[in-house]
């Protein structure tokens, strides 16, 4: 048996950690005092207001393909893509280019805006001239380690 | 002022939004079990392919890949309902479900220029946030707001808003074009009697005595003229089309959180919508219920909750539309909020008399008891509303579907998302590796 190598010990695991979850609160009040875990209701930290600014306008896609791994986007990886987003150079968008649904970055390309992979074999794709169009703006990725 | 948004083609619409190659084709969806079309594109209204078209007589343009036919898919119509009522919430004081795509909005106090240049932003928003196109009436009351949205999406000048003032020339204009039978709440066999009055147009009606028509019609066909005079005196509910939809909704004279409350709030709901709806001699095919917290109240936890449940067949009995609205409700409740307001909604409704039982549909999970729903029927009329219900509902049906032509439900369920590929051909690429 070859003991746990240091780096990946973590601290303890979290189900272990106290965390003040909503199901308490009917616990608070019977002897008339009010529970001193009241004032921890709302601290637990929750993912959906972190990833997810504009519920209504929120949609989940899933990636596909390789060439977008260069920045951080892997095949299977869950999209958060918000559709009230304005565009911005940098932003990575989910078009519709020529009859199909891609995921690139919205950037310079020789001073030229342009639907960027982060592949040296799929070149930038030119906007100009091109029937190209928005369906959302991508907030943020997220990448299952363990699924 | 009164907003009326309808979205265009909804089913279609939404089915687009998720599967952009269908953008400019026929396409048209099709009833629960794949029976009939009751939603199409423009493109397939082209084509001269009518409402309720079996689809088996499409079959065949469907296969050469002249037109596409989806699946009713609910459950995605259902959620981006959701988001259309959600988005108008955000940025109108009072939004009020007329039905799953039609949303009336109440704008008072705001002038009508600025009442127009609101419609026309929702319009481009809701375009672009939620990929729907839709439509803006605009108008002093409830029926020339449906008037209007109805101008707004027939005539390409309007660009899809459209502001009725109630003595203006080109409303006038309107209302002589508009055949009485279209008219809110103005059904065939009304149209008729009304025809033999010579009152064939809307603009008709509103130069008819009101007084006269309370006595020879109806009160709700005086009150008819006196919207299309610019008098707001109807309610949203009071004119359910008949062969549209049917809601039944009220707020809690307490609200509550408590499951119990609720499903019995929406269980008297749901029996008094099908009640309503055997009255008018139809079947529906699909069940929508909705929870509302306060709004008013922003330091309690909000939630707007609904929940769309397909019929296994097109239905009139009571005992299917509670069931469905158990199921519904166990989807959408959670705990820890106060409802304010709950409603049942029964939709895609087809006649009775015509719809027919075919072989490819399955049997009625409960025998169909026309007999007991009439007596039902008939004890509430003559001892009052709601006087015997049921208490006990069948337990959970396991409804089985005919839905080969589905649609993924892109936005409920984790396994069937829209894909998004990294580069040209790798969604194709993909595809054939599995």
């Amino acid at each position: 048996m070859s003991p746990q190598p240091l780096h990946v010990a973590t601290a303890r695991p979290l189900t272990f950690q106290p965390l003040a979850f909503p199901a308490l609160r009917a616990r608070a009040g019977f002897s008339g005092f009010p529970s001193p875990a009241q004032d921890y209701e709302q601290r637990t930290l929750d993912l959906n207001t972190r990833l997810i600014k504009n519920p209504t306008q929120t949609f989940y896609l899933s990636a596909t393909g390789d060439s977008m791994e260069g920045w951080g986007i892997f095949d299977g990886d869950l999209l958060v893509v918000d559709r009230s987003v304005r565009p911005r150079l940098g932003h990575i968008l989910v078009a519709l280019f020529d009859g199909e649904v891609l995921i690139k970055r919205y950037a310079l390309h020789q001073g030229v805006p342009h639907l960027c992979s982060a592949h040296p074999l799929y070149p930038p794709l030119p906007l100009e001239g091109t029937e190209c169009q928005l369906w959302g703006v991508v907030r943020a990725v997220i990448h299952e380690y363990v699924p | 002022m009164i907003g009326l948004v309808d979205a265009n083609n909804f089913y279609v619409s939404c089915e687009r939004v998720f599967q952009p190659e269908l953008e400019g084709r026929p396409v048209g969806v099709m009833s629960n079990n794949d029976g009939c079309i009751i939603a199409r594109s423009e493109e397939l209204k082209a084509m001269g392919i009518a409402m309720a078209t079996p689809a088996f007589k499409l079959e065949g343009l469907h296969r050469a890949g002249r037109i596409h036919l989806k699946s009713s898919n609910y459950e995605l119509y259902g959620d981006m309902s959701g988001r259309l009522c959600q988005l108008l919430r955000d940025a109108c004081p009072q939004v009020a479900p007329y039905s799953i795509d039609e949303m009336f909005i109440y704008l008072d106090g705001l002038d009508p220029a600025r009442c127009q240049a609101l419609g026309a932003w929702l319009r481009r928003r809701i375009r672009r946030h939620l990929g729907l196109p839709v439509c803006v009436g605009l108008a002093p009351t409830h029926t020339l707001a449906k008037l209007a949205n109805h101008a707004a999406k027939k005539h390409p000048r309007y660009q899809g808003v459209c502001l009725l003032h109630a003595d203006a020339a080109d409303t006038a204009a309107l209302l002589k074009q508009t055949p009485i039978d279209a008219v809110w709440g103005i059904g065939r066999r009304l149209a008729e009697r009304l025809a033999v009055q010579r009152i064939h147009t809307a603009w008709d009606l509103r130069e008819c005595d009101h007084h006269d028509l309370r006595r020879r019609f109806s009160v709700v066909l005086a009150r008819t003229a006196l919207e299309l005079r610019g008098t707001p005196c109807l309610e949203m509910n009071a004119l359910d089309a008949p062969r549209q939809r049917i809601m039944t909704s009220r707020s809690f004279g307490k609200p509550t959180g408590v499951k119990a409350e609720l499903m019995e709030a929406l269980g008297r709901h749901a029996q008094r919508s099908a009640e309503k709806l055997r009255e008018q001699r139809s079947l529906a095919r699909a069940v929508m219920l909705f929870l509302n917290t306060n709004r008013h109240r922003p330091e309690q936890p909000q939630y707007f909750p609904h929940a769309m449940i397909p019929l296994a067949a097109p239905s009139d009995d009571t005992r299917v539309m509670l069931v469905a609205v158990r199921e519904g409700l166990e989807q959408i409740y959670r705990p820890g909020h106060r409802f304010m307001k709950a409603g049942v909604m029964l939709l895609d409704l087809v006649d009775a008399e015509q719809y027919q039982l075919s072989l490819l549909h399955q049997p009625p999970r409960h025998r169909h008891h026309p007999a007991l729903m009439a007596t039902l029927d008939d004890i509430n009329q003559r001892m009052g509303q709601g006087k015997i219900g049921f208490g006990l509902t069948p337990e959970k049906a396991a409804w089985q579907l005919r839905c080969h032509h589905r649609s993924n439900r892109f936005t409920t369920h984790w396994g069937e998302l829209m894909k998004a590929g990294t580069h040209p051909g790798a969604i194709k690429a993909c595809a054939k590796r599995t």
